[in-house]
């Protein structure tokens, strides 16, 4: 709903408004939706000042149509891909994180949602030199552990801290907050003090801040999901960003894990990871997760991948020999 | 007063527009849609379904088809996609685009591979995107793109992925009132039925499935149907589309403004079938019309190239 004022574009003046509440006009949508030779009758207004008013508000107000060649080519050129740092789950993303697009990883307690989080931000701030919005709403952020992190990657003190300095942390315990928060951080252009620009937009977690509010009969709940989901989509494509949001499980009636918030989340996110602990009780190093791909417009869904919590980036060969056993230890049992 | 007003202002363009009439899309796709009941100028068609049942992806392969040159099998016709879930990936337009204009270059052979950019371009020249974050900004685009239709004799199809979007944020910013909450809907619902009987473009809009059905399964399905149509009193009649509820009854569902669902023609009910051996999960359509009895059902996989009928 977008009220008319006065002066909100040229020739729409007080007595216009005025003019036009008298026949229940009061919104840019009313004055488009109606007929303009009717409302300058109804109105003893001007024809021609009325139409040009009319012209004027839906230029300001519509989204404008792209040409399809246009924005393939613009995609071509700004279209980046932001490996993850791990290689396993960068096959399984089709190279990595698109900015752009809205990704989401789902998981249950401890199967490494927020360690993925950790991992994929110092990789895109140190390795990658880009800067990296976190925003925190489980209070599970922790700097020495991102620091634990960079020290594994063996880099100069000044390497770490320019790194730790290319990630911006808000930390956000509600839904008004976090929408206060990405409303900030759009209107400030999505730039920050560190340099360099914003590449990707971390939310861990999505489900905490919205399960609070959902439930009952109330519309409300639903509505504020809905607005999140649109923010953060818009930012994704306007800033050409990468948005990474993490979400909670639920087992569907079959006994298999889905992604949590419902039916109308689920239509969200344009790629959706479900990340699971191994249970193997003949496996001792606990670190080992799956990670199995929900939800893609590029790569068959249900692919699979094993990765390793500890190690990062580093040994995945040797992983990949152990987990390719298993894999057919997988088909076989099943 | 309000006709020759406007027929002064009209261009040559404008006048072709009206009088020459549209190209029909009744040939879009056999598989999905009844025999010779496909699309026809001012046709509604609703694609339904839960997430990850392959609606977007079958409008890409809808879409495709529209915009190819008529020598690679397309129809040659103009697309203006509406994004309101901000899901339209290009780069996967591409993909199963490519293939599909590049058929024979490969046996030449001698094509360089900037002439099939070339024809990329020219196919995607014929697809316009627009991006809307708000049911009221979906309406005043929808005003805005009259003139488009009115100048764009070539531009055929008009795609809204998805008209449920908002429809949280409606119910809610609607306060009580049933009327206020609907109001952006069906403005925009009216504008449509306005703009399909003056410019006799196709629209295609996807639904998404976001109420279960609660008690269905078999014979509660006529039960079902009641809470569907809360005022079922006016004439207008729902049976065709509960014909395809049989299929996946669970996620039917018609939630969004009545006045939506009067302009519906087609509807597309999508569901997912089961994953094969090789692990390829299936994906079915049905399909019911006004005009026809009983329900297209068709059943498809989605592959590298995109969407493929068995």
């Amino acid at each position: 709903m977008v009220v008319l004022r006065e002066g909100m574009c040229p020739g729409l003046s007080e007595e216009l408004v005025g003019a036009l509440r008298t026949a229940d006009i009061t919104t840019v949508e009313d004055l488009v939706s109606s007929d303009t030779e009717d409302l300058a009758q109804k109105c003893s207004v001007s024809y021609k000042a009325l139409l040009a008013v009319r012209r004027v508000l839906l230029a300001q107000h519509t989204a404008f149509p792209v040409s399809g060649a246009d924005l393939y080519e613009d995609l071509l050129s700004s279209t980046a891909i932001l490996s993850t740092g791990s290689s396993r789950l960068d096959k399984l993303l089709d190279s990595g994180l698109y900015t752009g697009e809205l990704t989401e990883l789902a998981g249950g307690p401890g199967s490494g949602k927020t360690q993925v989080c950790f991992a994929v931000t110092v990789h895109i701030s140190y390795q990658l030199k880009q800067s990296v919005i976190y925003i925190d709403t489980t209070g599970g952020m922790s700097a020495s552990r991102l620091l634990q992190m960079l020290q594994v990657k063996m880099c100069k003190m000044e390497e770490q801290m320019e790194a730790l300095q290319r990630i911006q942390v808000c930390r956000v315990f509600d839904i008004f907050s976090l929408l206060s928060c990405l409303h900030d951080l759009r209107c400030a252009g999505l730039q920050q003090m560190g340099g360099g620009s914003v590449k990707a937009v971390i939310v861990d977690s999505a489900s905490a801040v919205i399960s609070p509010i959902l439930g009952g009969k109330q519309n409300e709940g639903m509505s504020l999901m809905m607005q999140l989901a649109g923010v953060l989509k818009t930012i994704a494509k306007d800033f050409n960003v990468a948005v990474l949001v993490t979400n909670s499980v639920t087992r569907d009636g079959n006994g298999h894990l889905k992604a949590g918030l419902g039916l109308s989340w689920s239509h969200v996110p344009r790629t959706r990871v479900i990340l699971e602990r191994l249970q193997d009780p003949g496996l001792t190093c606990s670190s080992l997760r799956t990670a199995t791909l929900a939800k893609s417009s590029r790569q068959p869904c249900h692919l699979n991948e094993e990765f390793d919590l500890q190690g990062w980036g580093r040994n995945e060969d040797q992983l990949h020999k152990v987990a390719g056993k298993r894999k057919l230890e997988n088909i076989h049992t099943s | 007063m309000t006709t020759t007003t406007t027929k002064v202002t009209e261009n040559g363009a404008q006048l072709f527009a009206r009088l020459e009439g549209r190209r029909s899309l009744r040939d879009i796709e056999a598989h999905i849609f009844p025999d010779g009941a496909g699309p026809l100028q001012g046709n509604v068609v609703e694609f339904h379904g839960i997430e990850g049942s392959g609606k977007t992806e079958t409008l890409f392969h809808l879409v495709t088809r529209c915009i190819l040159p008529a020598d690679r099998g397309g129809l040659e016709v103009e697309v203006m996609y509406v994004d309101t879930d901000y899901h339209f990936d290009m780069l996967r337009l591409v993909t199963v685009l490519e293939p599909r204009l590049g058929e024979e270059a490969k046996e030449e052979e001698g094509v360089a591979a900037a002439e099939s950019e070339e024809r990329v371009r020219a196919c995607l020249g014929r697809l316009s995107l627009v991006h809307c974050s708000s049911s009221v900004q979906l309406l005043l685009t929808l005003h805005y793109l009259e003139n488009t239709f009115c100048c764009r004799p070539a531009l055929c199809l008009l795609v809204i992925d998805s008209i449920s979007a908002f429809y949280w944020v409606d119910r809610s910013g609607g306060g009580e009132s049933l009327a206020k909450q609907e109001a952006n809907l069906k403005k925009c619902s009216e504008l449509l039925e306005r703009l399909l009987r003056d410019y006799g473009v196709v629209v295609f809009a996807t639904t998404h499935a976001i109420m279960r059905n609660y008690g269905q399964s078999g014979h509660a399905d006529a039960a079902a149907m009641t809470p569907k149509q809360p005022e079922s009193s006016s004439s207008f009649s729902s049976s065709w589309r509960n014909l395809s509820s049989s299929h996946a009854s669970e996620f039917d569902k018609a939630y969004l403004s009545r006045a939506w669902q009067k302009i519906v023609t087609h509807r597309v009910l999508f569901s997912k079938g089961e994953v094969t051996q090789d692990k390829r999960q299936m994906f079915s359509a049905a399909c019911t019309t006004t005009k026809t009895i009983g329900v297209k059902r068709s059943s498809f996989c989605v592959t590298e190239a995109g969407v493929r009928f068995l």
